[in-house]
């Protein structure tokens, strides 16, 4: 479940922090003035969040942004071509940096300034990247520019594996995705290659468990899933990746606790899969086919209006679900994705304005009556919670 | 074995790796430069008006664009590597003869096989005058910086040609610049 806080996610994960602190304050009042509470248990608990909040402070923070920005700065020392230097001490540097950033790490690590150690692991990656390329523009090297950002993801991985260093394994998603990104650009095809890479970084990310390191991991997944459709078959099999969406979305619905007995992830599951329909189906409504070509004849407007029906029934459909669960993150997302829909097929118009009014007014009433429906039910069911 | 230990030893083989990686990348490239087949290639100006545009010129050769009909079999995949083979005339100027997916056994003196990627996709009919646009890896060279004017005003109106260096497993790599004749800018190994 996304809102089971996870040990380690309770440290990294602030504003989940923050929020459920805001949201406990609010509780302890009422349940000091319901007298469920005493005083001396709301401040004990009062005092237990604070505690655990404040593991999570502004130095690691900022020490990971400053290894972000000094690889900035050795990246842009590689655009400057810097050639007041011969070859070989060019090379010197790098390697010299290279070492500095891990003999930096090691000696925060034996001091137990494990944060600002991540960031040196950090900076060493970032060093790594910044030499291939360095290394590729002094020897005129060209190759497979993906081939590259491979090299220094599998760096990156082994960083990461190897120091169980978190801020190195969020390194490796991010240039697994972009070499994906890149080699799909390239090729204009399916990069399959991507799955394996995939595989063995999440089976880092759960070795780990760290939950931010596994939305990431589905994140670049989701990234890799929605452009399918334009690269298989007649480059317009949009339903695949709606379907892989609806399929991944049931299966954390169906088989929400045996997922969850293993790794509470269902919820995000659902979440995702919930994302990568309404990302299939929202190309195929509004960007494949109708940018390039505007396609809004007739011919048309049965097709979208289908599609709209569709989209809409899923949405609320995972509304339910996501309220039923409480999963907050889906709910949420829901929601957006019904807005964006709503103002898109406005934007659209089926044919005449009419038959867009008409849809609306359609909708309108059928959304209230699923209101209505879910308040009837609610005022069935809570009678009998509140019984014993 | 101890906390200490085990974090020396991974911090150790994370910083071999890579550096081995980065080191491998450097000694393939030299060994390539030095021992690689040295063949010269004409350039033909990309962008006629400003070739050294900043410290980073775009060379264009003869040879980089390769007729269509001269491949045998399936056509490659978008950014999958083939092979192009070109052959030096009596005249001593290199024209593509062939291209194969895999790299060809060739075993005249006359013929070299180049590693390529097309440039923008391989074109879709497959009428006889077709062209395909490739890349060979040697389409792109820093000058040092503040050479380029040099360079450029040696380039006006003057012939240039890039000496290349060609390995076993048909990898490029540019030598050096030649114009009119006479080597201007060779590339230091180190």
């Amino acid at each position: 479940m996304i809102n089971n806080i996870s040990p380690l996610g309770q440290r990294k994960g602030s504003r989940r922090v923050s929020w459920y602190r805001h949201r406990l304050e609010r509780d302890l009042t009422r349940w000091r003035a319901e007298g469920w509470v005493s005083e001396a248990g709301a401040s004990a608990i009062r005092a237990d969040l604070k505690s655990r909040g404040s593991a999570f402070g502004a130095a690691p923070v900022f020490a990971i942004l400053g290894a972000v920005l000094f690889g900035f700065a050795v990246m842009s020392f590689v655009a400057a071509n810097w050639t007041a230097m011969s070859k070989l001490v060019r090379l010197g540097l790098l390697f010299a940096a290279l070492w500095a950033c891990y003999g930096g790490a090691l000696l925060l690590f034996r001091r137990q300034l494990n944060a600002f150690a991540h960031a040196a692991v950090l900076g060493g990656i970032a060093v790594f990247g910044a030499s291939i390329m360095l290394i590729a523009q002094m020897y005129h090297m060209e190759g497979n520019p993906p081939d590259a950002v491979l090299m220094w993801a599998v760096g990156a991985l082994l960083a990461a594996a190897l120091l169980r260093s978190n801020p190195a394994l969020a390194a490796t998603f991010v240039l697994l995705a972009v070499w994906t990104c890149y080699e799909r650009f390239l090729a204009g095809a399916v990069h399959w290659s991507f799955l394996p890479a995939w595989v063995a970084t999440t089976a880092v990310a759960v070795w780990f468990g760290w939950r931010p390191g596994l939305h990431l991991a589905a994140a670049c997944l989701v990234t890799w899933v929605i452009p399918l459709g334009y690269l298989v078959l007649d480059h317009h099999a949009h339903w695949i990746v709606i379907s892989i969406g609806i399929a991944a979305a049931f299966a954390a619905a169906a088989a929400g606790p045996a997922i969850d007995r293993r790794l509470p992830a269902s919820a995000a599951i659902f979440a995702y899969g919930t994302l990568v329909a309404f990302a299939g189906l929202y190309i195929m409504q509004f960007i494949d086919r109708v940018v390039l070509h505007d396609i809004q004849d007739k011919m048309w407007t049965p097709q979208l209006v289908l599609l709209a029906v569709l989209t809409l029934a899923l949405l609320l459909g995972a509304m339910l679900w996501a309220v039923h669960t409480d999963n907050r993150a889906a709910l949420w997302l829901a929601y957006g994705a019904f807005a964006l829909e709503v103002f898109s097929l406005y934007l659209k118009t089926f044919g005449t304005l009419l038959n867009t009014s008409l849809f609306f007014l359609i909708a309108a009433i059928m959304v209230s009556l699923l209101a209505w429906a879910a308040y009837r039910l609610h005022q069935r069911k809570a009678p009998t919670e509140a019984a014993p | 074995m101890t906390a200490a230990r085990k974090l020396l030893l991974s911090l150790a083989i994370v910083a071999l790796a890579q550096t081995g990686v980065l080191a491998a990348m450097v000694i393939d490239r030299v060994r390539l430069l030095k021992s690689g087949r040295e063949i010269t290639l004409p350039i033909v100006p990309v962008d006629p008006r400003d070739l050294f545009r900043g410290e980073y010129v775009r060379l264009g050769y003869d040879v980089s664009r390769v007729p269509v009909r001269l491949f045998e079999g399936p056509a490659p995949n978008p950014n999958q590597a083939f092979y192009v083979v070109i052959e030096k005339d009596p005249d001593g100027r290199w024209a593509p003869v062939k291209i194969s997916r895999t790299m060809p056994q060739e075993t005249s003196t006359d013929r070299v096989a180049l590693k390529a990627r097309a440039r923008h996709g391989w074109p879709s009919a497959t009428s006889d005058d077709r062209a395909v646009s490739v890349r060979y890896g040697i389409e792109s060279y820093f000058v040092p910086e503040g050479q380029g004017p040099r360079l450029e005003a040696l380039a006006r109106d003057k012939k240039m040609a890039a000496l290349i260096a060609v390995d076993a497993g048909g990898d490029a790599a540019i030598k050096g610049l030649i114009i009119d004749g006479a080597l201007q800018y060779e590339e230091p190994l180190f």
